[in-house]
C-alpha cells in the first residue's frame, strides 16, 4: 500500500528549531509542515505590515530556512508553512533572497494568497453579511467596525495542493488552517480527492494529531514524569497510508516518547464536538478512532471518519479593545498574605485617586491561587507563608493609562510594607486586540497561487 | 453507602482554548474508570465545579473509543487569550483544575 512520511516542524511562532533539524536530517520524511500562527498572531503581523510593507510575515521564517533549505535540498524534502502570515508576498521575497544568498539554485516557491479579506470587509457588509459573533452571539459586527485591524479566513488546502502540483519545493501561505500544511501533501501524494469526505476526515485527524509539534510526543503531558531527559525534545512524524490509516512516530534515536497515551492526549485537545471537528477541508469524526501501540514509539491510528466539508469557512476578525497595563511585586514573611492584601488595597485606592479609567482589573496572588483561582484551597498556615508575589493587570483606555498601572506598582517599593521588593521590569503596555470569530460563505473566498523559481 | 473519588486518581486531562471557549479532554485511566466518569462526571457537575470561573454553558461529548470525555466550556477565559487578564491566558491549566473535582460514587460502582 502506498504511504508517505510527513514531519511536523512547528506548532506556533517561537517553537524550537533543533527538533526540526533532527527531523529533517534523520526523520526519513518527504514533507515537513509548519504552523506558525495562533489567534493573536495575525493581528500582530498585520500591524508589522502597516509599519513596514516589507514585513508582516513570521520573522523566524528566514533564519529557519537558512538552516533547513540546504538539508531539504540534500534529502529531497518539500516543505509547507503558513509563516507568510499577513504578507505572503514579502515572505516569498525574503526566502528568495535567502536562497540566492546561500546558493539554493532553482528553488521553486509556491505562494498561496486569499485568506486576507480586511480590505473586502466594507463590500461584504454592504452585500448584507452581518458577520455574527460565534462566541458571543452578537448578531452584527457594526459596533466594532471602525476598530478592526485584521480579518483572515482559515483557508483549506486547495491552494497548497495546486502549488505542490506545480512542483513547489516550499509552499508559503497566510492564515491556512493548522492541519492544512499536512493535508495538502496527503492529497497530493496519495491521490485523495478534496471531495472525498472519508479521506478528508482521516487527513484532518492525522494532521490534528501531529500539528502541535511535541504535543503528541510528550510535550504538555500528564506523563511528564516518564520523560528522562527533558531537554531532548522530539517532533512527530505521521506515516500515512493510502487507506487513511497512519502510524505516529518520531525520528530514530530522538528523545521523549510517542505512546498511545501521548497520542490520545493530543487527539482530545481542542476538538470540541468529536463527532464533528470542523475544518475548512472537511468535518472529522474521531468517535471511531482506535489507537494501538505498534512497537516502541509507534502508534497505529485507524478508524478515522469524515463528513462533507462545510459550506462556510471560519473568518477571524481582530479589533482594538483598549490597553493592558500589568506589573508584579513581592512581599515576604512575616505576614506575607496580609502584606499582599495591603498592597492590593494601596493600588485600588491609588487608581481611584488618579481617576484611572479601569475597564477591568485583576489581582493575582502568585504562589497561592493565581492559576487555579477560587478553586485553589488556601493553605492552613497562611500566616507562615514565606513569600507572595502580587500581580495586578488592568485593562484601560490608552497606553498612557496602562503605563500608570506599572508606575503605581513601583511606588509600593518605597511606600509599601517593610520588605516589599523585586519589581524587576514589568512588561510594556500592550494593546488589546479582541477576536470576533465568524463565518463566511465558502464561495466568497478564493485562493490564488503564484509560482516563483529562484535563479 | 457512598465513597469519594477524586478525578485526579482515575483520569488524566488536557485543556486548550479557542477564543473565549476552553475545552478539556478527560481521559479515564482504564475502561472501568471510564464507566464511572460516564455516569458521574456530567456537564452540570463540571459547570458547578467551575461556577466562579466559567460564565457560559458546559457541554459534554463522549468518546467511548478512547475512554475519554470532552468538555466544552463557553465564556470561560475572560474574553479569550488575546484580551483576558487571567495569567493562564490559553486555558492550559483548566485540565489540572478539573482534576481537583471529587465525585460521590455509590459503593456498587467500582
Amino acid at each position: 500500500m502506498k504511504s508517505i512520511r510527513l514531519g511536523c516542524g512547528s506548532a506556533s511562532w517561537g517553537d524550537m528549531l533543533d527538533p526540526v533539524i533532527e527531523l529533517a536530517e534523520r526523520g526519513d520524511v518527504q514533507y515537513i509542515g509548519f504552523d506558525h500562527l495562533a489567534e493573536l498572531t495575525m493581528s500582530i503581523l498585520q500591524r508589522m505590515k502597516v509599519k513596514d510593507p516589507k514585513r508582516g510575515y513570521i520573522p523566524d521564517l528566514v533564519p529557519w530556512m537558512k538552516k533547513l533549505l540546504p538539508i531539504a535540498r540534500d534529502k529531497g524534502i518539500r516543505m509547507l508553512t503558513n509563516a507568510g502570515g499577513a504578507n505572503v508576498e514579502a515572505a516569498g521575497d525574503a526566502v528568495a533572497a535567502l536562497a540566492r544568498e546561500i546558493g539554493i539554485r532553482g528553488l521553486k516557491l509556491g505562494l498561496v494568497y486569499g485568506d486576507d479579506v480586511l480590505d473586502r470587509l466594507p463590500a461584504l457588509r454592504a452585500q448584507g453579511l452581518k458577520l455574527a459573533n460565534l462566541d458571543t452571539g452578537e448578531e452584527d459586527i457594526d459596533r466594532v467596525a471602525d476598530r478592526i485591524v485584521a480579518a483572515n479566513v482559515y483557508l483549506g488546502s486547495e491552494g497548497q495542493v495546486e502549488a505542490l502540483g506545480e512542483g513547489a519545493d516550499l509552499v508559503i501561505t497566510g492564515r491556512a488552517t493548522d492541519a492544512s500544511v499536512y493535508i495538502a501533501p496527503m492529497v497530493h501524494e496519495l491521490g485523495w480527492s478534496l471531495e472525498d469526505a472519508e479521506k478528508m476526515g482521516a487527513a484532518i485527524t492525522i494532521g490534528h494529531i501531529i500539528e502541535c509539534s511535541a504535543g503528541c510526543a510528550g510535550g504538555m503531558s500528564n506523563f511528564w514524569k516518564d520523560v528522562k531527559e527533558p531537554w531532548r525534545v522530539a517532533f512527530p512524524i505521521a506515516e500515512v497510508f493510502e487507506n487513511g490509516d497512519a502510524v505516529i512516530t518520531k525520528p530514530e534515536g530522538s528523545g521523549r516518547m510517542v505512546t498511545e497515551w501521548t497520542v490520545k492526549e493530543h487527539l482530545v485537545y481542542e476538538v470540541h464536538d468529536p463527532a464533528r471537528y470542523l475544518m475548512a477541508d472537511g468535518v472529522a469524526d474521531i468517535t471511531g478512532v482506535k489507537l494501538r501501540s505498534d512497537g516502541p514509539n509507534r502508534v497505529h491510528v485507524t478508524g478515522c471518519r469524515g463528513m462533507k466539508r462545510p459550506d462556510t469557512l471560519k473568518l477571524c476578525i481582530g479589533y482594538e479593545e483598549g490597553w493592558i497595563g500589568e506589573s508584579e511585586i513581592s512581599v515576604c514573611w512575616p505576614d506575607a498574605y496580609e502584606k499582599a492584601q495591603f498592597c492590593e488595597r494601596f493600588l485600588r485606592g491609588r487608581f481611584e485617586e488618579l481617576k484611572l479609567p479601569v475597564l477591568e482589573a485583576r489581582y493575582d496572588y502568585i504562589g497561592l491561587n493565581s492559576i487555579h483561582g477560587p478553586l485553589a484551597k488556601l493553605p492552613s498556615n497562611l500566616d507562615e507563608i514565606n513569600e507572595i508575589r502580587l500581580r495586578v493587570a488592568v485593562r484601560t483606555t490608552s497606553k498612557e493609562n496602562a503605563n500608570l498601572v506599572r508606575r503605581e506598582v513601583t511606588h509600593l517599593w518605597t511606600h509599601g510594607p517593610v520588605g516589599t521588593t523585586a519589581v524587576i521590569s514589568p512588561p510594556p503596555p500592550r494593546q488589546v486586540v479582541a477576536l470576533w470569530p465568524t463565518l463566511i460563505p465558502r464561495e466568497l473566498v478564493s485562493q490564488r497561487v503564484e509560482m516563483r523559481e529562484v535563479e | 453507602m457512598a465513597r469519594r473519588v477524586q478525578l485526579k486518581d482515575v483520569a488524566y486531562a488536557r485543556s486548550g482554548d479557542k477564543g473565549d471557549v476552553v475545552n478539556i479532554g478527560v481521559m479515564a485511566k482504564d475502561p472501568r474508570a471510564y464507566k464511572l466518569l460516564e455516569k458521574y462526571l456530567t456537564a452540570s457537575r463540571v459547570k458547578e465545579h467551575f461556577r466562579d470561573i466559567v460564565k457560559g454553558d458546559v457541554v459534554r461529548y463522549e468518546l467511548p473509543n478512547l475512554d475519554s470525555l470532552e468538555f466544552v466550556l463557553r465564556n470561560a477565559l475572560g474574553g479569550g487569550a488575546t484580551r483576558t487578564l487571567m495569567m493562564d491566558q490559553t486555558g492550559k491549566a483548566y485540565g489540572p483544575n478539573l482534576l481537583r473535582l471529587t465525585l460521590d460514587v455509590e459503593e456498587s460502582d467500582e
